[in-house]
């Protein structure tokens, strides 16, 4: 079965181009602009991996996480997605429970590479 | 009118008017700071704004070349190619006005570890390597021996060392030198510092223009058809930074004669 990717991100353009990404490296995807939209979607059809952009549009993406994390719903791999790299920001979503920080622009050759890794790890850790 | 008591009623007078004149301005230092805040906000936001459109470029130009869409011609990767190089150059312009933003915000913060003089500089070296090669020039780097390894935010060091290196290179003729050297700095009040120097055959700033050139925004030659192009902030990030870790900033130059930029670092940094 194709794994299953939560993309959570406010920008359709940057929705667009993982989708393409995604679907063409062998992944079933789904995608969220807001927090609600994110654990309801997750809620309805739970992801593999949730790629999140922990700066929505006056949200906190992180509370996805938070939020799930309180009925056990937890996704095997959460990462974080931020424009900007600093260590505070790292730290937060490593607290909030992500298995890794990416840095925009994402790596379209190493995103597919990036997913098979930390699957195989979820289910060596299960 | 007793002459006393005119003397006094115009004192009284012009303390007025300098009350007035002070209130005046104390509102348009107000007015000008207030300006200068919303200018650094203007400046983050629309910087944010820009890095987003612009990673989707990125993102689908690299599927395009990495094949995941069917393989390219010869031609079309070529064109793919630089979609990605002038994108990317984009990207770097957006988060140098993201840094010197947030600098401006004083929102900067140090994160320390230890690390030589040695592998900051050989990383920044081959970062530059293919612009080198591009442009023909010799580039030499002289590293004192057993400098002390530097505990200072190796991100922001490498930075500085980036933007000037950059700038040597991208402000000399092509087939010039260009150099790195490292050694013991003078001792300052956080203790032993390390001076590095940055230095170049290039064309030289004129030393009225010294100042001029680490002012955000400033180009020395800032008309349309200047030949070097840029945000005109990387000497002032430099500067931000060095400034940030306690050290200090310098340029030794003179038209026609290369640059060479000093900066110095305490070995043991803020953290």
């Amino acid at each position: 079965m194709k794994p299953h990717v939560l993309v959570v991100e406010d920008s359709a353009l940057v929705v667009g181009a993982l989708r393409v990404l995604l679907e063409e490296t062998g992944h079933r995807v789904s995608a969220a602009m807001s927090v609600a939209q994110a654990v309801a979607s997750a809620r309805a059809d739970a992801p593999d991996v949730i790629l999140l952009d922990i700066t929505l549009d006056r949200e906190d993406g992180l509370g996805v996480l938070s939020t799930l994390a309180t009925t056990n719903e937890l996704p095997r791999v959460a990462v974080a997605v931020t424009g900007h790299d600093e260590p505070a920001v790292r730290e937060r979503c490593l607290n909030a429970g992500c298995r890794a920080v990416l840095v925009k622009p994402i790596s379209a050759s190493q995103l597919p590479a990036l997913i098979k890794v930390w699957l195989s790890e979820s289910d060596v850790a299960s | 009118m007793p002459r006393a008591y005119t003397d006094v009623s115009s004192l009284e007078r012009r303390l007025e008017s300098l009350r007035e004149q002070n209130t005046r301005l104390a509102r348009t230092i107000a007015e000008l700071r207030n300006q200068d805040a919303l200018k650094t906000q203007f400046l983050s936001n629309i910087s944010h704004d820009l890095r987003t459109p612009l990673t989707a470029v990125v993102t689908h130009a690299e599927m395009l070349r990495d094949g995941i869409l069917g393989a390219l011609g010869e031609k079309q990767a070529e064109s793919v190619a630089g979609i990605i190089t002038g994108s990317r150059k984009l990207l770097d312009m957006v988060d140098e006005i993201l840094t010197y933003a947030r600098g401006d915000a004083n929102q900067l913060t140090i994160a320390g570890s230890e690390f030589t003089v040695e592998g900051v500089i050989e990383q920044v070296c081959a970062w530059s390597e293919p612009l080198v090669a591009k442009k023909g020039h010799a580039l030499t780097v002289d590293i004192e021996p057993n400098l002390p390894a530097l505990h200072a935010d190796r991100d922001k060091i490498a930075h500085i060392l980036n933007n000037l290196l950059g700038n040597a290179i991208d402000f000399t003729p092509p087939g010039g030198r260009v150099w790195i050297c490292a050694r013991s700095g003078p001792r300052t009040a956080r203790g032993a510092s390390v001076e590095i120097e940055v230095g170049d055959t290039g064309i030289g700033i004129a030393p009225e223009h010294h100042e001029l050139v680490f002012r955000e925004f400033a180009q020395v030659d800032a008309s349309p058809s200047r030949s070097h192009h840029g945000t005109g902030l990387g000497l002032a990030i430099a500067r931000k930074f060095v400034e940030l870790h306690d050290g200090s900033i310098w340029i030794d130059s003179k038209l026609g004669e290369g640059s060479r930029f000093h900066f110095t670092l305490p070995i043991r940094g803020p953290s």
